[in-house]
Order: structure tokens, then sequence, then C-alpha cells
């Protein structure tokens, strides 16, 4: 079957369409070795990925969403992240706030202690919360106890339209329906030494990607410099995704 | 309807949400299992007919089943028996599993399985029902701590109420199969079983008043749950299902027409499904923290020199910045 869009979409994200999945992201600009290569250098042992989100420039344009849909291929109604909007104020002075959401990453993920089968895991090397989809049974607890609403769990793969166009045809192959799936913040690209898809596009470089084990890295540079607060620290996750106000 | 449709709608903005992954099968599980492990408990307490242990073990196992349903990938359920030191629900499924099996050779010799018949009687007969009346109470009691486990971010479900009303849900529910069940299988059972009942159904109503009103209190999303339980859709399922169908029908019905107890555990059986139910839909999030930043007007007229002063500003701090 062929679509329409075939041609400009899929080349665009992978390449030469016949090529398998797992070569995919050879193709990605060695060039552009940004944040991610420069702090790998820098951190002395672990390194701590994290995401800073600056609201004074994030203008809601959802640019990361799209993105993160076309890089990782989520199905219908499944966003890795997104951005929250919400109106305030009164009619001279209306405006609108803007929060981007992704998987925070807890250094105590919730997530993780209730998986039955240990699916969900915590990377060793640099503390992702990641899930190993050939052992996840889909029983929705993750779903239910994250406190960020960021993990979900297709019941099928069935894409936009009634039959899989060629670019879902592809990129579905990178999760399994019926199992839990969230933001791996581009685990592919991180390993590559790249940034992941949403920071890269953001028009307004609202989002900082970088080590938060490094004292030099730009993130951590930020943090330190700027007011900041932890989604909900609240409740005790700690995430490593920074907020700067 | 596209797939996903009003996940999207309400994905984007910040209204409170309920959990939506749970629904009527989970629920199933929750009226099933608890309701058999309270009746086997209940058999086992009050010495009833073996029949009675062995409809317990039938629902617990139904439950099983739709317990497996409910997974996105039922094949891979064996997985688990792997993490019982953190997660809650693998405990529970060795909970269920020893129940089935322990309980299998209690009840088996009863009911004539051949190769079973050795064990009718003996020592390890009554061991092996004790160890599944064990289990049957973890089975009812390990989803309220599955849900305490699972809810720093759902107040309504982080409270060790919730246990307790699983608690008495069971053993509600375990006498409500006994009275609707004893006419039909023509089963003599303790005349005082209908004081039970009342007594039960008396103390999980309290039970629901407190919950509720310590949940409106806590505010926020634990009170826009119980704002939830009050609004069109789940307010009648709430309203007439549980509140009405599950214990205002069987107290005036056991209070003053006790010959028509059957009707009563009916509706106790009712109300414990749609109880358990509404719990799980109910299950508001704590809302994302959105901050508020006006605009600030107060740079819209800036003068030159106020220009001036800001740049030199930004000069001397990107000098001074470490590298």
């Amino acid at each position: 079957m062929q679509h329409p869009n075939d041609g400009s979409v899929f080349r665009s994200s992978f390449g030469a369409h016949d090529e398998p999945i797992k070569n995919a992201f050879e193709d990605a600009p060695k060039g552009r070795r940004t944040m991610a290569a420069t702090s790998d250098s820098g951190s002395h042992g672990k390194v701590k990925w994290g995401v800073a989100v600056d609201l004074k420039r994030c203008t809601g344009c959802q640019a990361c969403t799209m993105a993160c849909k076309l890089e990782n291929g989520t199905p219908p109604g499944v966003f890795w992240t997104r951005v929250l909007e919400k109106e305030e104020g009164t009619f001279p002075l209306a405006y609108k706030v803007f929060m981007p959401l992704r998987c925070n990453h807890c250094s105590d993920p919730p997530c993780v202690p209730v998986c039955p089968t240990g699916a969900s895991y915590v990377r060793e090397k640099d503390n992702l919360v990641l899930i190993d989809q050939d052992q996840c049974i889909g029983c929705h607890s993750c779903v239910v106890a994250c406190p960020y609403q960021v993990r979900f769990l297709p019941a099928s793969d069935k894409g936009y339209y009634d039959d899989q166009t060629p670019y879902e045809n592809a990129s579905y192959k990178r999760w399994q329906a019926g199992t839990a799936q969230k933001c791996t913040l581009c685990v592919h690209r991180i390993d590559q030494g790249l940034n992941p898809a949403c920071v890269e596009t953001c028009p307004t470089r609202a989002l900082i990607f970088g080590d938060l084990n490094d004292p030099q890295s730009e993130i951590s540079m930020l943090i330190r410099q700027r007011s900041h607060f932890q989604p909900r620290a609240e409740l005790g996750t700690d995430p490593c995704v920074f907020y700067l106000t | 309807m596209q797939p996903g449709e009003k996940a999207v709608s309400n994905a984007f903005n910040t209204q409170p949400r309920a959990q939506e992954e749970w629904s009527w099968l989970l629920a199933t599980w929750l009226f099933l299992g608890g309701s058999g492990s309270g009746l086997f408990l209940l058999s086992q307490i009050l010495q009833l007919p073996a029949q009675f242990a062995a409809l317990a073990w039938l629902l617990v196992l139904l439950g099983a089943t739709t317990l497996l349903l409910e997974l996105g990938n039922p094949l891979r359920a064996w997985r688990t028996i792997f993490r019982p030191a953190t997660s809650w629900l693998s405990r529970g499924v060795f909970f269920v599993f020893f129940f089935i099996v322990s309980g299998f050779f209690f009840v088996g010799p009863t009911f004539g399985v051949p190769w079973l018949s050795w064990l009718s009687g003996s020592l390890l007969a009554s061991i092996l029902g004790w160890v599944a009346g064990v289990c049957a109470l973890m089975i009812i009691l390990y989803p309220g701590f599955f849900f305490l486990s699972t809810s720093r971010a759902i107040p309504f479900w982080n409270t060790p109420l919730l246990p307790l009303l699983f608690v008495s849900y069971a053993a509600l529910g375990g006498t409500a199969v006994v009275l609707v069940a004893s006419p039909y299988l023509a089963l003599a059972v303790p005349a005082q079983i209908d004081w039970l009942a009342l007594a039960l159904t008396a103390i999980t109503a309290v039970m629901i008043a407190i919950y509720l009103l310590i949940m409106h209190r806590a505010g926020h999303s634990a009170g826009e749950s119980v704002r939830l339980l009050h609004r069109a859709p789940l307010g009648w399922i709430f309203w007439i299902g549980v509140v009405g169908a599950g214990l205002l029908l069987p107290l005036l019905v056991l209070a003053f027409a006790p010959a028509a107890a059957a009707l009563a555990g009916a509706g106790i059986l009712i109300g414990s499904l749609l109880f358990r139910y509404c719990v799980l839909k109910a299950g508001v999030y704590v809302a994302p923290a959105l901050v508020v930043m006006a605009p600030d007007l107060s740079r819209l007229n800036r003068t030159s020199s106020d220009f001036a002063r800001e740049y030199a500003a930004m000069a001397a701090q990107s000098a001074s910045r470490p590298r």
C-alpha cells in the first residue's frame, strides 16, 4: 500500500525507507553533538540527565509535542511530552500560562516499585527511567502510579486511519501494543551524543537538556542562577525536570 | 470517534483528571475476590456447609480470570512472580495462586474428586483450609495496600480507611452471598446470619460516611473525588446503586422484613460491586503545578537610559560568569 505522503514524511525521519528500523538513527547529523556530548566529558562518574524548562521562554507552540510524535511514533492520543495550557486573568489582561510536561525521570520514581515484573526500571548508567517492553504485562499499575500522568498504555496499534500508513507501519514497531510506554528522553539519540528531539526542536530554546551531575553544564548553571521548582516535589519523587520561573 | 480522542481533549488542559485506566474489569475482580474471600473466611469461622467454601473458591477463580482479562498482555502474566519484594500486585498474585491451590485441595474431597478422597477429614485438610483462609484474608486486604502504594498522586486512595472499607465490604459481600444462595441451595445456615448482615451493613454505611467526610475536608483532589461522586454520571451510580440499593434497602429489609433477606443480599451484592467501581472511577490525580506568571508590564515603557543600564548589567554578568 502506498500512502501519498510516503516519501517526504519517511525520508525526513528515517532516510531510505527499506532500511531496517535499528539503523534508522544512524543518518542523524554527526556534526551537531551539542549539550549531551559536551557534558559527557565534563561529568565525573555517573551521569544524571535532566531537562530545564524555561517558563519565561515557552510560548506554548507544541513544537516539542509534534517533534516527539515524529521521533517516537507514538499512537493516537498518546503524547509523551505535551504543553499544558491555562487561561489566566480577565479581559484587558487575559493571558495564557504554559507548562510543558514530560516524564520527569524521577530519582525516586513511584512507577518503578509498583511494577510486578521489573519491566519498569531505572538505568544505572544515567538515571533514566525506562521500560523493557518485552517484560511488561500491561497491568496499568505504573500508569496510575505516575503523578504526572505521562505513562501510557495503548490497547492496540491502530493508527490514525483505517490502515496503517507506511510511516506508522515503520515507527509503530518501536513499541508494543498492550504494554506501558513513556518518554525515554530519546535514549537512542542520547546514546549517540545527540539532544532529545523536543529539546532540539524548541524554537525559543525554552528546553535545556544536560547532565545534572556536571556543575559546569548549562542546565546546572541555569538551575544555580535562576529561581526554579520541581513539579510536585512534595510527593517525594525528586524529579530531574526543573522549571525555571 | 477516533481512538484516544477523549484522552486528547483532556490531555492539554489543567482540569482535575480522574484515572481512566481501571474500570469495570478491575472492579469486578475486587468484587468477586473480596466477596469470595469473605465468604470463605465466613464459612471457616461459622462452620457453614461445605458448599459455601466451594462457592467462594469458584468466585475467586472467576475473579482471577477477569484479572487476567484486564492485562494488556495476559500471556505474560506469569512474570508477576518476580517482584514480591516491592510490588503489592506481585504479592497479590501469590495470595490468589496459593488460595486457589490450597482451596482446591480443601474443597475437592467434599465434592468427590476421586484422587483426593484420601484427604477428607484428615488433619492436612484442615491445615489446608486455614492456609486458604489466611490467603483469603490477604486477598481482601492487598488491594487496599496496593492502592495505598500506587497512590502517591491520588489522595482519594491514599488513606488507611480504604483497606478497612475493603474488609468490611468483603465481610458484607460474603454474608450477602450466604443470604442469596441459602434458599436456592436449600442449606441450613445459622439464624443469626440476618443480624450479622444487618450489623455489617450499618457498620459499612458509617464507615463510608466517615470516609467521604474526611476526603471532602481534605480538599483539592480528594474533595474533587467526592464531588465526582455527587455529579451526574458517577453520582447516579453512587447514590442509587451504592447507597440506595447497597445500604438503605438491605437495612430496611433486614430490619423490617427479614423474610425477604435474599432481596437484601442481592442489593448488597450490587452495591458492593458498584462501590468498587465508584472508588476506582473517583481516583482524581493531584493537579499539575502550574505557575501563574502575570505579564510584566513595567518593562513595556522603558526609556533608552533604562536599556543602557540593562545592557551594561548583562554585559557585566556574562563577563563574570565562570566558563
